[in-house]
């Protein structure tokens, strides 16, 4: 996966963040949950279409690193 | 190899976060839990469900019996004897009841409204749950099995505390006798768990807060005007 999913020795950076990054979200959506007073569908709505903008980004990043 | 072992360990520690919030979902992981202000970091059902096992968190009851300092704000007007919500303030026979329901996140130390001195300590015990109860207190649909009502003599007349557990504690201590001299804003006693106070002043007081209005033990103007005598 051309350095994605591992790298030379270690885990690639961009499987890596993506991990890391899919964790925090979550943890942070129970946190939002906990706060805010927010519809559950509207918070899985939030959550998903923050994740995949997030993941986009680190895909992204990682292909542009990689140019 | 270092980047590996360091990329596993922080992976291992974000999957413990996930397991430990899973585990405890709904309620809030001990990872968090300490940085959640306290209606969040015990939901009122898990309360409930100590309540009728007899069984507390030690935390939770660290933070039931804490009991900060409070600084009275200057002036003369009367401050709120508890922390809690003002549930109403009827008036009856020249007398203005204000009713503060506190809750399980509420400091339940109860503090002296004014200055004075302690005219009577009255105590109401187990069986007191008549119709009475509701009556004088206002508290329309709550049962108070046990009351003490705390009778100051001021300079600006006589005011009472009446503080009420619910059917959940039934304790109440109170930390003056009769014949004490209290401050304004000393504290005065303890509910345990349950709990209502009110305060019974003069009609003629001009009261400062409103239904709903938050107010906070030895803090909380919530009432002037009061003449003196």
């Amino acid at each position: 996966m051309n350095g994605f999913l591992w790298e030379s020795g270690h885990l690639g950076w961009g499987i890596f963040a993506l991990a890391v990054f899919t964790g925090l979200w979550w943890l942070l959506a129970d946190l939002v949950w906990r706060f805010k007073k927010v519809q559950f569908a509207w918070l899985m709505a939030g959550l998903a279409a923050g994740w995949v903008i997030g993941a986009g980004l680190i895909v992204l990043a990682f292909w542009l690193g990689k140019l | 190899m270092i980047l590996l072992i360091v990329q596993i360990v922080i992976l291992c520690f974000l999957a413990a976060c996930i397991v430990l919030w899973a585990f405890y979902f709904p309620y809030p992981s001990p990872l968090v839990r300490a940085w959640l202000p306290p209606r969040k970091r015990w939901p009122e059902a898990q309360v409930r469900d100590w309540l009728r096992s007899g069984r507390f968190q030690r935390a939770f009851l660290r933070h039931f019996y804490s009991d900060p300092e409070r600084t009275p704000p200057p002036g003369d007007a009367l401050v709120a004897p508890a922390d809690g919500l003002v549930l109403s303030a009827d008036e009856r026979g020249g007398v203005r009841y204000l009713v503060i329901a506190l809750s399980f996140w509420d400091m339940h130390v109860q503090r002296s409204p004014l200055a004075g001195k302690v005219v009577s300590v009255e105590a109401q015990g187990d069986t007191f749950m008549d119709y009475e109860g509701f009556e004088f207190a206002f508290l329309k649909e709550k049962v108070c099995p046990v009351q003490k009502r705390l009778v100051l003599a001021t300079g600006a007349g006589q005011l009472a505390v009446r503080l009420i557990t619910s059917l959940a504690a039934r304790r109440i201590e109170t930390w003056v006798a009769e014949g004490e001299r209290v401050e304004r804003g000393q504290r005065i006693g303890r509910i345990l768990l349950g709990s209502t106070v009110v305060l019974e002043l003069p009609a003629t007081a001009r009261l400062l807060v409103h239904k709903g209005e938050r107010v906070w033990a030895g803090e909380t103007p919530v009432a002037e005007g009061l003449v003196p005598t």
